[in-house]
């Protein structure tokens, strides 16, 4: 429907709810001046859009960061495209209470904002108007998630004062799933938390199912000295080894954490000859990775299924022959099971 | 519902897409004020498995990162997916005159920054060209936030070819390296052939 179209009557209903709609609007002139404001604005912030007409942004809200801001809004004027934040740069753009005070968990609103172009009649971009939406119950689930779930490392960017240190998800709240949902559960208990590895039932499971059907290789990896080193730089030489693994294993192959720096990586349909060869190039490419300024090497046993044997619990113990057999040898080390 | 894009069609899609990227490749010129060698975006049909394989590949590997962005407009939607080489970050950095540093978050900022400008100006081109308005959601990192099969598989169930409009976007002197995929829905196809047809005539 084109304005024009718009009867008086229609005009002033889209008004009315625009101005009660829950999505702040804001609409900003070249010199970043607040031109117009609605009521979602004016009831979260206690600023009646008087008070903050053609006033600069950045005055009214001091805490919004000006070039962090402008970075957004300047490819919005210039290229009459829009823009995007969320959440997980900064929690908000304007610092409001959280919409639940009461039973909400989080101490201030989350917000997600559109800025998009408001051409004028001669066809150039001089108002951007900003969109705020408030997501504050998906960020508040999202952190609870990815507590459990680790992987995500996120540093919000929030002023120190207000920030309740349970809302900055970090590398730190590792392995307990204490406060967690169902979901979240099951998915913890396949998953290792550290190394996003499978966890030894999970492991176990799969490589059952799959020495049903298939052939391949089974390859034990076990760090060679982690024990003189703190608990910090363990994590780091686990997590280290555990994405070079990842990355040289193939989708189908099953991988896992079994203990500590215990690891079992199961190559489906793989030789011997392919497995040692895959062992190699993970044993030396990690030799030669230095974790914090330090070099560590690991040895691998190797073990082969052959086609139409499912002892799987035979295989691992081949395989782990060969491992303790590498680790009397001198250790930095692969051997292969010979029967 | 099965995708079929005719010879014509394909052919109408190519030349929207060369001048749609045309123009967005001199905007994020005068914008970034670097020399973008301008992309020939490729149109396929591809099956989901495909783009599991993709997908899949940013959620496994640490060195891939992708966003992902949903569009609406006029019946056709879609979404736009950006994968990045984790290579490219500190040119992108500087293309973006990022001054903080490269942490977890410095990425994230410098993703939600390029992918803005990168998918905006693609789909505003594309949008203008058939003239359609579209909306756009908002952007979500993959691989990040989102267990990436959970939404794939999701995804499998509906559809399995449908219409891509491939791009690889490169810039003069900088390590960049990075894809756009515009995928739209299988049902969607038919209304945009519509549309193109109506060009074509």
């Amino acid at each position: 429907m084109s304005k024009s179209g718009l009867e008086f009557t229609e005009m002033h209903w889209l008004m009315d709810v625009l101005q009660n709609i829950d999505i702040g609007l804001v609409i900003l002139d070249r010199d970043y001046k607040i031109q117009l404001w609605n009521g979602f604005m004016e009831n979260h912030s206690g600023l009646r859009p008087d008070q903050v007409h053609d006033k600069p942004l950045f005055d009214s809200f001091s805490n919004i960061p000006a070039d962090w801001f402008k970075q957004k809004a300047e490819p919005v004027f210039e290229l009459k495209t829009r823009t995007f934040t969320i959440w997980e740069q900064r929690p908000y753009l304007f610092k409001f209470k959280n919409y639940r005070p009461i039973t909400g968990r989080a101490e201030h609103m989350y917000q997600n904002t559109s800025i998009i172009p408001l051409e004028s009649i001669d066809g150039s971009v001089k108002h951007i108007c900003v969109i705020i939406y408030d997501v504050t119950d998906i960020a508040v689930k999202q952190q609870d998630l990815a507590k459990v779930n680790s992987s995500v490392a996120i540093s919000l960017d929030t002023p120190s004062e207000d920030t309740p240190s349970e809302d900055t998800p970090s590398e730190d709240t590792l392995s307990e799933n204490t406060d967690s949902t169902d979901d979240v559960t099951n998915l913890a208990s396949t998953t290792d938390a550290l190394t996003k590895l499978m966890t030894t039932d999970q492991w176990q499971k799969n490589l059952a199912e799959e020495c049903n059907h298939s052939s391949g290789s089974l390859i034990l990896i076990e760090i060679d000295q982690p024990e003189d080193t703190d608990v910090d730089q363990q994590d780091d030489i686990i997590s280290k080894l555990a994405l070079l693994l990842r990355r040289a294993s193939r989708q189908l192959d099953i991988v896992g954490r079994l203990q500590h720096n215990h690891f079992a990586i199961f190559l489906v349909d793989a030789q011997a000859k392919t497995a040692v060869n895959f062992a190699e190039r993970v044993r030396s490419k990690f030799a030669e990775t230095a974790i914090n300024g330090d070099l560590f090497t690991v040895s691998a046993g190797v073990a082969e299924l052959k086609q139409g044997n499912n002892d799987h619990l035979g295989l691992y113990s081949n395989a782990e022959k060969a491992l303790r057999h590498a680790q009397g040898n001198g250790k930095n080390k692969t051997t292969l099971y010979q029967t | 519902m099965s995708v079929q894009v005719t010879e014509d069609q394909r052919d109408c899609y190519q030349e929207i897409s060369n001048v749609a990227m045309g123009q967005a490749a001199d905007k994020l010129a005068r914008l970034l004020d670097v020399y973008v060698i301008l992309p020939i975006p490729k149109i396929n049909i591809i099956s989901a498995s495909d783009l599991h394989m993709a997908l899949a590949g940013a959620n496994t590997s640490d060195n891939v990162s992708a966003v992902c962005q949903g569009f609406i407009g006029s019946g056709i939607a879609g979404e736009a997916l950006l994968i990045f080489n984790d290579a490219s970050f500190t040119d992108l950095a500087k293309l973006m005159k990022y001054e903080g540093s490269l942490d977890y978050h410095g990425e994230l900022e410098l993703l939600m920054d390029v992918s803005s400008v990168l998918i905006g100006a693609c789909l505003q081109g594309i949008g203008e060209q058939l003239e359609l308005h579209f909306n756009q959601g908002h952007p979500v990192v993959l691989g990040q936030h989102c267990q990436i099969d959970d939404l794939v598989k999701a995804g499998n169930h509906q559809w399995s070819k449908t219409l891509a409009i491939e791009i690889h976007y490169e810039i003069e002197n900088l390590n960049i390296d990075c894809d756009l995929l515009l995928l739209f829905t299988e049902d969607s196809v038919a209304k945009l052939n519509e549309q193109v047809d109506y060009l074509l005539d």
